[in-house]
């Protein structure tokens, strides 16, 4: 038959790909994601108008007897959606932040952190830091326990940390920008062990770094692998046995893993081995929900799910009668990453004067229904290092706006378009396709026009397509959103790395060095403070917006918090079903 | 039929060689790769990832390195899924293909049935109302029928699941088992029907339109035969033939999943498996899941010759 017939079909079948790339949607916000999804596109959740309330304050569930039967009928047993958990469950080795939930579950750290972000021991008992601020002590917890019943020692912790630096590992872990002593030797395989980790005892370790680095206690005091089952057939350079082993965790976390269905749900059972007692409730599930959360939530086949904090969500949740609402604040930040090797942004007083034209309270705040406030600094307003003092918070004022561009040399020319050396102030924005980028653009295309510049966006409908068109230098304006910050600095790291091109400010990285430098909160408050009253000065990116989301979970659940940085794990051994 | 079989086998060999050359261009020329999508890397560690997966390697070797796995059995794994590509398959196609496979057969029937009286009564009452409600199906976005089903039998009046596969965290097996599939698998099904069935109507009616129009009809209506003799055995047979063509096609759809029908259903299929990864750019699971497709449109353009031929000896194969 006709060969052009089969070849037709082929490219319909590849285009075809393309096209319904383009109908990919974000759906965020079904899951009880608090760990970072690899794709994080700059959706921005919704906020309240200063006219309405929102959500300030938890809300307790008003009539139990609505809740729906299936619900009602679960004793033993809580369910949770979870957008899309893989099956590699095996933490530092995963792709998804989906599975990091999971993994939250079955392992836990050495180190935690509270709801300020600041360290709490939990397999370790304590840890010493030496005065040099170098070397890292750990001291176990006695009589810990694998979920197989095996004895939890040092040489465990000295394992997990090894493996991470194997030229074969792949993950993301950032404990390999430690830089722990001996580590590049092990890399290039020419130690074969790591010099810098030291086992003194079976409940004692220590690790001494080439560089301080306040980050490195919660880093380090991660999860912990255990060596009798993951390093088992461990040989240098050689990692792929472990995927094999991912859908057969062996943990130390409060929950075991009993089943994993791909596509449908990961079924936990309590851990009997748990340091701190096998948790309350025997079951619980992580349900896989790709499409909406609503409908799960109605009828009362999940117990918890998160939703953007718009007022019509919250009305609706409260509605329902048989959910306990809170109020949460994801430690993220949202910006427009501006193209600093473009002339027209390379000077700080466009960038200020674009903070200040653009009405990012009306974008942000009032579009959204109030799921949102504005952001000023590089730092979440949960985190211990906040601060508003000697912030400017560059309210809308297209006057100053105005002034700021006449005085950067940018005069109206003809058609109302500023011009500098006969070259157009125009900004070519890129954004991911989402409803809040629609808002965007509509709000800053008026915004823009009163300002005199011209305003080109250009909408994505997939994420990896916006960041290459970013790598490539084709834009002005972009806009981020941070993944989930833990320590201040996270939220710095990108003005250093290299990831924002042109922004070299000798200043900012001795600053930078000075707040990873010490461990002691109150010192490193005050270099913080610092630091973003530089950067909220210089606005290498230009700061837009905080997200604000609500939980609503089965008011029959007792003991519930939830952490910005560790999310339910940290409280759902508590939870209980009254 | 022999030196036919092999001519054929030959081409779809050299087709199935262009067209995965032409796909993996397609991928690796989208902008963006697996590592770009996380926020979390530093530029250096993207670059040694890129190099650990082999992505900074010439667009032509990487193509040779996937060929020559893939000759060997050896699909590859996936990047975001951290599992072998054809393990993932068998794990997400058969919930695909218990779907499909149903809502095809159920359209199919219906299709013939409704399309066989509806020419027989052209332009009577039924065949009015058939039209219409086709044209009102057909035209009835999949979303909204799925999600207004959801809201009306799920949310509303709790008869049926709102979606996914099982009740969570049922452990039935057996019979129990199978009779929690079906009652979750109604609501995804019957949307699949109801967008599938127009088209096909349309397509038997007209068939049988036009045979019923032809002479041999009426010699075996002038040979005294019943009336449902002649309408089933020699209308329809000759009706049917057409649609031969129909069922080579049906082959890749009934593995490839339904995207939208899988999401709103929260089912566990590979459609939306697929497009979560061309999201990640998850380069050895968009291959192998869309060679897997290529494979099978080629089969079953073959597979509906050879039944032409069987069916209708007329038809010679050359």
């Amino acid at each position: 038959m006709k060969r052009g017939i089969f070849l037709l079909t082929s490219l319909l079948i590849a285009s075809s790909l393309l096209v319904s790339a383009c109908s990919n949607n974000n759906s965020s916000n079904n899951s009880a994601s608090n760990t970072k999804s690899t794709t994080t596109p700059a959706t921005t959740t919704q906020e309240t108008p200063a006219t309405t309330v929102g959500l300030t304050e938890p809300f307790t569930a008003t009539d139990l007897s609505k809740l729906p039967a299936v619900a009602q009928k679960r004793t033993d047993t809580i369910i949770v959606g979870l957008t899309d958990p893989s099956g590699a469950f095996t933490p530092y080795f995963q792709q998804s932040g989906y599975d990091g939930n999971v993994s939250s579950l079955l392992y836990a750290s050495l180190v935690n952190v509270d709801d300020k972000g600041l360290p709490v021991p939990e397999l370790a008992e304590s840890w010493d830091i030496s005065d040099d601020a170098l070397t890292y002590t750990f001291h176990l917890k006695s009589d810990l326990k694998f979920s197989d019943g095996s004895p939890l020692t040092a040489d465990d912790v000295a394992f997990t940390w090894t493996i991470l630096h194997d030229k074969a590992y792949d993950g993301d872990s950032q404990v390999l920008t430690l830089n722990v002593v001996g580590g590049a030797a092990y890399k290039a395989g020419t130690a074969t062990t790591i010099t810098g980790i030291k086992v003194t005892d079976p409940k004692t370790i220590s690790v001494t770094l080439e560089k301080p680095n306040a980050t490195a206690l919660v880093t380090l005091g991660s999860n912990v692998l255990s060596k009798a089952y993951y390093g088992k057939d461990y040989k240098f350079g050689q990692l792929d046995y472990i995927k094999k082993l991912h859908e057969k965790p062996v943990g130390n976390g409060p929950y075991t893993l009993e089943k994993f269905i791909p596509g449908q749900e990961v079924r936990f059972v309590a851990n009997e081995y748990y340091y701190k007692g096998k948790p309350a409730t025997e079951h619980f599930i992580y349900k896989t929900t790709e499409g909406d959360v609503w409908q799960f939530v109605e009828t009362g086949e999940v117990d918890y799910a998160s939703f953007s904090a718009t007022q019509e969500n919250i009305d609706k949740l409260k509605g329902l009668g048989y959910l306990n609402v809170i109020p949460y604040t994801p430690s993220t930040y949202g910006y427009l990453q501006a193209n600093l090797e473009h002339e027209q942004l390379k000077d700080k007083a466009v960038r200020q004067a674009i903070a200040y034209g653009l009405d990012r309270n009306s974008i942000y705040v009032d579009a959204n229904q109030g799921a949102g406030a504005v952001a000023n600094i590089p730092a979440s307003p949960i985190s211990w290092s906040y601060t508003e003092e000697g912030i400017n918070p560059y309210n809308y004022d297209p006057e100053k706006a105005k002034e700021l561009l006449d005085g950067a040399g940018w005069v109206v020319g003809t058609g109302g378009i500023r011009e500098k050396d006969g070259k157009p102030l125009s900004i070519h924005y890129l954004g991911s396709k989402s409803k809040n980028t629609d808002i965007f653009i509509a709000v800053a295309k008026e915004n823009f026009e009163a300002l005199g510049i011209k305003f080109e966006p250009e909408v994505f409908a997939d994420f990896n397509s916006l960041v290459s068109k970013v790598e490539g230098g084709d834009y002005d304006l972009v806009s981020f959103s941070t993944a989930m910050l833990t320590d201040p600095s996270d939220g710095l790291l990108q003005f250093i790395d290299g990831e924002i091109k042109g922004y070299d400010n000798p200043k900012f990285k001795a600053l930078y060095d000075k707040g990873l430098s010490t461990t002691d909160i109150e010192e490193r408050k005050k270099v913080y403070k610092e630091i973003y009253q530089l950067l909220n000065d210089e606005l290498p990116v230009i700061f837009t917006n905080y997200k604000k989301t609500v939980y609503a979970y089965n008011g029959k659940i007792e003991n519930v918090t939830v952490s910005p940085f560790i999310g339910l794990a940290g409280s759902l051994p508590k939870w209980s079903l009254k | 039929m022999s030196t036919y079989l092999s001519k054929r086998l030959i081409y779809m060999f050299l087709i199935l060689f262009a067209a995965s050359l032409l796909i993996f261009c397609l991928y690796a020329m989208t902008p963006g790769d697996f590592i770009s999508g996380n926020i979390k890397l530093t530029p250096e560690r993207k670059a040694e990832l890129r190099d650990i997966y082999g992505l900074n390697k010439p667009l032509l070797e990487r193509y040779g390195l996937w060929m020559s796995n893939a000759f060997r059995g050896d699909f590859g794994f996936s990047l975001a899924q951290q599992k072998p590509v054809l393990q993932l398959f068998n794990e997400y196609i058969w919930n695909s293909f218990l779907l499909a496979v149903v809502s095809t057969f159920l359209t199919w029937v219906i299709a013939v049935i409704v399309g066989v009286i509806s020419a027989y009564k052209q332009y009577s009452w039924f065949d009015t109302l058939v039209m219409v409600a086709i044209f009102a199906a057909m035209s009835i976005p999949s979303f909204f029928i799925g999600l207004f089903l959801i809201k009306v039998l799920a949310v509303d009046l709790k008869w049926l699941p709102p979606g996914g596969m099982l009740t969570t965290g049922s452990n039935a097996t057996g019979i129990a088992y199978l009779k929690e599939v079906i009652h979750h698998m109604t609501l995804p099904v019957v949307v699949m029907t109801l967008l599938g069935v127009g088209s096909l109507t349309r397509y038997f009616r007209s068939n049988m339109i036009d045979v019923i129009k032809q002479d041999y009809i009426r010699t075996a209506r002038a040979k005294g035969l019943t009336e449902r003799k002649v309408l089933f055995t020699h209308a329809l047979r000759n009706a049917l033939l057409p649609a031969i063509t129909l069922v080579g096609f049906e082959l890749p759809a009934l593995f490839g999943g339904s995207l939208i029908i899988e999401k709103i259903f929260n089912w566990p299929g590979i459609g939306q498996l697929y497009m979560q990864s061309f999201g990640l750019r998850d380069y050895p699971l968009l291959m192998g899941f869309t060679m897997f497709i290529a494979i099978l449109t080629v089969l079953g353009t073959l597979i509906s010759d050879i039944l032409y031929h069987v069916a209708d000896p007329r038809v010679r194969l050359q």
